[in-house]
Parts: C-alpha cells; sequence; structure tokens
C-alpha cells in the first residue's frame, strides 16, 4: 500500500497489542512520516468557542468579538498548518477525491463522539459542485456515497468564494444559506453541523444563526482544521 | 485562448471552459469507460474504478493529475497540427565535430527525413546535443514541428540556452511543471516527457533525452506520452547512454533500429567499474569510523588533492559520512547535498568553483553535472536505490575531461549484486565496440578530431 500523500510504501507492523485484541486491521493510508505533520488539537486545552489550538481553555481574542450567548460552540480536530494547506490543495482544488480517506476515519469518529440529534454538512454551491464533482465534507463521511443519508444540504447563494476574501469582507457576509428542513426536524435538537475548515467563524455561524431561530436546542460546528 | 494554443494539443477543459472555443475545434472523451475498463485517454493508465470514482458514477484520473484533473465532468479539446510556421531558422552554431560524431549526426539526419524510430546508444560524454544539430537544421528548414523532451526537468534546463545558442532566431518553448510561463505555439520544444501528455499527434520529429532516467524507465505510461505526442508518421529518436530492457527488447522485435556512439568526444574508453565487498561499510560508519580501505583511499586524496564525488544509497546516510570522514580526516573540505537540499545549487557551484575538494551525495547528481578529472566512489552500491542506468551514469561522472580521460571508478558493496554486474557488462560492451571502431579509424584524425 502506497501513501496516499507521499507515495511511499507504508510498512504494515502486526503488533502484538493489536493481535491480542482480536480487532480487525485498518490498513493505514499514509505513512507515518506524513501523519506526524498534521498537528492534533488538544481538545481539553482548545478554545472553548472556535476550538483553536491553545494551552489554556479560554475564549480566544477572535471568539470574544462575537456574541457570547449564542448555544454555539467549535470543535476542531487539527490545526490549519502547512501539512494541512498542502492536503486541502491536492484534495479540494486540485480534486484528488481519494484523500477523502486521510480524515475519514478521524471525522467520523470525531462525530460518533458528538452524538447529535442532527447532522448537517455546508454544501458547496451547485458550480463548485459540478467542476468538482464532490462536496469535500461529504467525502470524508460517505464513502463515496453522494449524500450521507439523513443529511440535508442547504442551498447556498452564489458569489466570491470564502477563499477569496479578506477576513474583514467575510465577516460582513450576508447570511448565505436556507434551510431544506420542516421545523419539527429541527426544534429542541441538538444539530451538529460540519464543514472543512473554521476560519473566521463566520460561514458556520451563519448556518448556527438559521438552525438556532428556527429553534434548535444547541448547535455544535465539526471542522477538521482551524 | 487563442487558436494556436490547441495545435497538435488535447488540452483538458470543462463544458463551461470549453463554450469559447473556435467551432472547428475537435473533442476527444477523455476518460473512456466501457464495463468495468476504465482507461485515461490522456495518459492511457487503466484506473481503478475504486480508486477513480467521484460521486454519481463519475471517473476522474489520479495518475496524471498535477496537469490539471483529467475526468468524466471533462473532455479534451484538440486542433490538428497546422505546421504554421512562416519562418525558417537557421543553425548558428559554429563548433567542430569528430568524425564518429559526424557519422552518427549522418545517420539522425537521415532517420528524421526517412521519419524513422530509431535509439542512438552514446556513451556518457560523447557529446550526444551537437549531433542532433544538422538534423534539427534540416528539419527546422522544412517548417516541421521538432520537440525534445527529457524526463528530467534539470536536462531540459540545461538543453534550453544551448539550443537557442545554436538556433538563434527559432523560436523555442520550454515547458516543465515550475515554469509559469504561458504556453506558446513553437516550432520547437523543449519539455519533460510529462509535459507530453498535453500533446496530440503534434510532433515530425520527437527527441527524448536520457530516456533512461528515472522516472521513465519504470513508466509504461511515458512511452504512452510519447507515441500519442509525435504525429503518426513522425520520426522519433531515442537518445541514451545506458538503455533499459524494454528499449533493448524494441530493437530486438525491429520496432526500433539502433547505432552506436561507443567513444567518447576524446577517444578514450570508457572508465571500468572497481568493485570491493565490504558488507559492513554502514555499520563502520555510524560508529563513527572509516572503513580501513576507504580511509587509506581518502588519505591519498588529502595528500595528492585529487577531487571526488563519493555517492551513498540514502540522504539519511549523508550527515554520518561527512562526520566519520571530519573525524578521521580533518583537512578534507567538503560538503553533502542531495535533491531537496535547499542549497543545491549553491554547493553544486561551490564544487566547480574548486572551492571544496569533494561532495557526498545521493543519485541526483548522476547525470548531467560535469565536474572535470574527478574520481568516483559509491558506497553501498548494491543497494536497490541504484538502478543500473544510475550506476553506469555514476561512473561515467569519471574521465570527461581532455587533460584527465581516466579516473577511479570504486564501488563499496555488500555483495555483487545484479545492477552492478549489469553496469560492467554495458560498460563492457561500449569498451569493446569503442575499441574496434577506434582500430579501425586512421590514426590522425583520433588525436586531432574535436
Ligand atoms: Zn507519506
Ligand atoms: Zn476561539
Ligand atoms: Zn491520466
Amino acid at each position: 500500500m502506497q501513501c496516499l500523500l507521499c507515495q511511499r510504501l507504508i510498512q504494515s507492523k502486526f503488533s502484538l497489542p493489536w493481535l491480542l485484541s482480536w480487532r480487525p486491521f485498518t490498513r493505514p493510508v499514509v505513512c507515518a512520516v506524513c501523519w506526524q505533520r498534521f498537528k492534533r488539537i488538544e481538545r481539553r486545552t482548545a478554545c472553548p468557542g472556535c476550538g483553536r489550538d491553545q494551552t489554556v481553555p479560554r475564549l480566544c481574542p477572535d471568539c470574544q468579538r462575537w456574541p457570547a450567548e449564542r448555544p454555539f460552540h467549535n470543535v476542531a480536530l487539527f490545526t490549519y498548518n502547512d501539512a494541512m494547506r498542502a492536503y486541502f490543495q491536492q484534495y479540494k482544488f486540485h480534486g484528488d477525491y481519494r484523500l477523502r480517506r486521510v480524515f475519514e476515519g478521524t471525522m467520523q469518529t470525531a462525530l460518533h463522539q458528538l452524538n447529535g440529534d442532527l447532522v448537517l454538512i455546508i454544501p458547496v454551491t451547485p458550480s463548485t459542485l459540478l467542476s468538482r464533482g464532490f462536496n469535500q465534507v461529504s467525502g470524508w463521511l460517505s464513502d463515496g456515497l453522494n449524500q450521507p443519508r439523513g443529511l440535508q444540504t442547504l442551498a447556498r447563494e452564489k458569489g466570491v468564494p470564502q477563499s477569496k476574501k479578506v477576513r474583514q469582507d467575510r465577516l460582513r457576509t450576508p447570511q448565505p444559506f436556507m434551510l431544506a428542513l420542516a421545523a419539527e426536524q429541527i426544534q429542541g435538537k441538538r444539530v451538529v453541523v460540519i464543514d472543512d475548515i473554521y476560519t473566521t467563524g463566520r460561514t458556520i455561524r451563519h448556518a448556527a444563526d438559521l438552525l438556532l431561530e428556527s429553534g434548535a436546542k444547541s448547535v455544535t460546528g465539526l471542522t477538521l482544521a482551524r | 485562448m487563442k487558436k494556436s494554443e490547441l495545435y497538435g494539443r488535447q488540452l483538458c477543459l470543462t463544458p463551461r471552459e470549453a463554450a469559447t472555443l473556435p467551432a472547428d475545434v475537435q473533442k476527444i472523451t477523455g476518460i473512456q469507460v466501457s464495463g468495468t475498463r476504465i482507461q485515461c485517454m490522456r495518459c492511457g493508465e487503466f484506473l481503478n474504478p475504486r480508486e477513480a470514482q467521484l460521486p454519481n458514477n463519475q471517473y476522474y484520473c489520479y495518475a496524471c493529475l498535477n496537469l490539471g484533473r483529467n475526468s468524466t465532468l471533462t473532455s479534451l479539446y484538440h486542433i490538428p497540427e497546422p505546421n504554421d510556421f512562416p519562418q525558417r531558422p537557421t543553425c548558428s552554431w559554429q563548433g567542430q565535430l569528430t568524425v564518429q560524431q559526424r557519422t552518427c549526426a549522418q545517420r539522425v539526419r537521415e532517420n528524421f527525413e526517412h521519419r524513422h524510430r530509431h535509439l542512438l546508444w552514446a556513451v556518457t560524454g560523447a557529446g550526444k546535443t551537437e549531433m542532433l544539430f544538422p538534423g534539427l537544421t534540416w528539419a527546422l528548414q522544412r517548417g516541421l514541428r521538432c520537440a525534445l523532451a527529457s524526463p528530467r526537468v534539470d536536462v531540459c534546463l540545461e538543453l534550453a540556452p544551448r539550443l537557442q545558442a545554436a538556433f538563434v532566431d527559432a523560436e523555442i518553448a520550454l515547458l516543465h511543471g515550475r515554469n509559469p510561463a504561458p504556453y506558446r505555439y513553437c516550432q520547437l520544444t523543449i519539455c519533460t516527457t510529462h509535459q507530453l501528455l498535453r500533446f496530440r499527434h503534434a510532433f515530425d520529429v520527437l527527441i527524448i533525452d536520457e530516456v533512461d532516467a528515472f522516472p521513465f524507465a519504470a513508466n509504461p505510461r511515458l512511452y504512452y506520452a510519447v507515441n500519442q505526442a509525435v504525429k503518426p508518421h513522425g520520426a522519433l529518436l531515442y537518445l541514451t547512454a545506458t538503455p533499459s530492457q524494454e528499449l533493448l527488447r524494441q530493437v530486438r522485435r525491429g520496432d526500433l533500429e539502433i547505432s552506436y556512439l561507443p567513444l567518447r568526444f576524446h577517444q578514450h574508453l570508457l572508465p571500468m567499474i572497481k568493485v570491493t565487498l565490504q558488507p559492513h561499510w554502514w555499520q563502520v560508519i555510524k560508529r563513527g569510523q572509516l572503513p580501513n580501505r576507504l580511509r587509506r583511499q581518502l588519505a591519498r586524496y588529502q595528500q595528492t588533492q585529487q577531487r571526488f564525488l563519493l555517492f551513498v544509497p540514502q540522504v539519511a546516510q549523508l550527515a554520518a559520512v561527512q562526520a566519520a570522514i571530519q573525524r578521521a580526516l580533518p583537512a578534507l573540505r567538503g560538503l553533502t547535498v542531495h535533491a531537496t537540499d535547499p542549497d543545491r545549487l549553491a554547493k553544486v557551484q561551490q564544487m566547480r568553483d574548486q572551492r571544496v575538494q569533494f561532495l557526498i551525495t545521493t543519485t541526483i547528481l548522476e547525470r548531467g553535472v560535469t565536474f572535470p578529472g574527478i574520481d568516483v566512489i559509491v558506497l553501498g552500491a548494491d543497494d536497490p536505490l541504484f538502478s543500473t542506468a544510475a550506476l553506469v551514469q555514476i561512473a561515467g561522472r569519471v574521465g570527461r575531461s581532455r587533460e584527465r580521460p581516466t579516473g577511479l571508478v570504486w564501488f563499496l558493496a555488500a555483495s555483487h549484486a545484479r545492477t552492478i554486474k549489469r553496469a560492467q557488462r554495458q560498460i563492457r560492451l561500449v569498451n569493446r565496440k569503442g575499441r574496434r571502431l577506434r582500430d579501425a579509424m586512421p590514426v590522425v584524425s583520433t588525436i586531432d578530431s574535436k
């Protein structure tokens, strides 16, 4: 098996604890060297608002500027570093759909632990979907199926992609989503919203606003990177 | 997009990007799906359906992804090559060819004229590029579209200025992955073999230099690229110093003609490889010491100031080798360098300028780089990381100058690996041919020609 990121051969070692555990063997898709370049965020000390990597669990300066009373917080799994930037370059922009498998397991485990009543993913615009052929978040969740079951996409207006905007512009972006769900599907539910990267938080907080206005009990964001 | 940018090309575009193209553009299926067989029509790769799948029964090619994604959501767009070249470039090169170079150059030109497929096996340091000039001049004068491709970027970068100097009034396009300049339609193209995947029946004359170089040999995809890029009745010339088994097979099958240039420009034979078995060289060096025989040889170099290259299989071994040498012979001044070393060019320049006596390196310096009058030592020459082609190329670094046409090529190895034996056999073979050629020649021309 070749590493999906550097193409080097991965040596799978059958360790004794694993042999004794009787767990099924899941083949690693990236080598140890590449995997170490990603920086996992320690959740106990991360910012309780946005999930940013910190040494103490205190609201970070960015989060202090958001209204605090909303029942929303974000969980981020990795720091957006050079390795992560290179990953998204290859996965999203070059369209190498195989790379979904790099974070498939991590993402699904995290989602499982959050244990929400309703899971929604941030959609991509129809024209992006047409040229890219996939939604990068769905890729991590559904192993090649178009949309994960139980998920509903939100329609999003066209415009300048988020990645082309500076922070000030992003924060001023108007609500880009609408809900394609009946009110009773949302009311009183603990909703998990998944996106790829938390940068300013504007996108995912728009989705959260909409859900909270529609009666959701709480909204938790889950992003691969922060 | 200018129409000429599609001449002899196959560009991968989405329907929306293709909307503005002229009407006579041909649209070619990018990915051929028939049952479970899925083939990329740009690079020829047969794709694993599980790996190549996108949602909604769409597929993409993961093999040539870095040229822009070819998928069932895109198509390839092409305009047949019209040979729209108003100029007729001339050759301004003033140099002289040796007698054998002239014979070879004549042969090359004839093969271009008859649109043959031809392998030229020329020893390292034979002066291959100059032998192409008469044939290229002939082709450019007739308005033929020509390309010179190599698997290695550094070879392309080195060739471009030499060809531009030889054909001053020719328009030359230089294409490789790291060149940000936009594509231009030119009569002469210099590119990496990978870039050939963007061409379709474009070239009347296609030359592949250093055809044996990694990754070409291991890559049947690039033979596909070559056949796609050359016109169906175009001329194809492979240049190599170390032909792969695959190329020799094509020669035996009669698909390729072959000619040899077994002598270097200074008429001397290639230095033979000397092998010493040293099974534990790495353990010794890891302990911070040098194997005795190596230490004695390096001590001699310290006295004679003889310059040399020291090859090791892996980048991770460079530092330890350097440390062991420093400890045993502190007066020897050298540097380590490897392929992704950010200071690579500066260090190679220091060696060129004779500011250091030696370089310790991995396989990156095996081709293209010439330091006159050096010796070469290879540690762990039996390591699978050194292919036969790499070993022949490494040996070929020695004896490149008229002033010192011989030198030491010394392999320290744990075993007489097949790669080493094959390298020795290849050198023996061309030397046998070279000796025969030299014996057949009038004595005057062997000394005076250059
Ligand atoms: Zn890797
Ligand atoms: Zn925060
Ligand atoms: Zn392909």
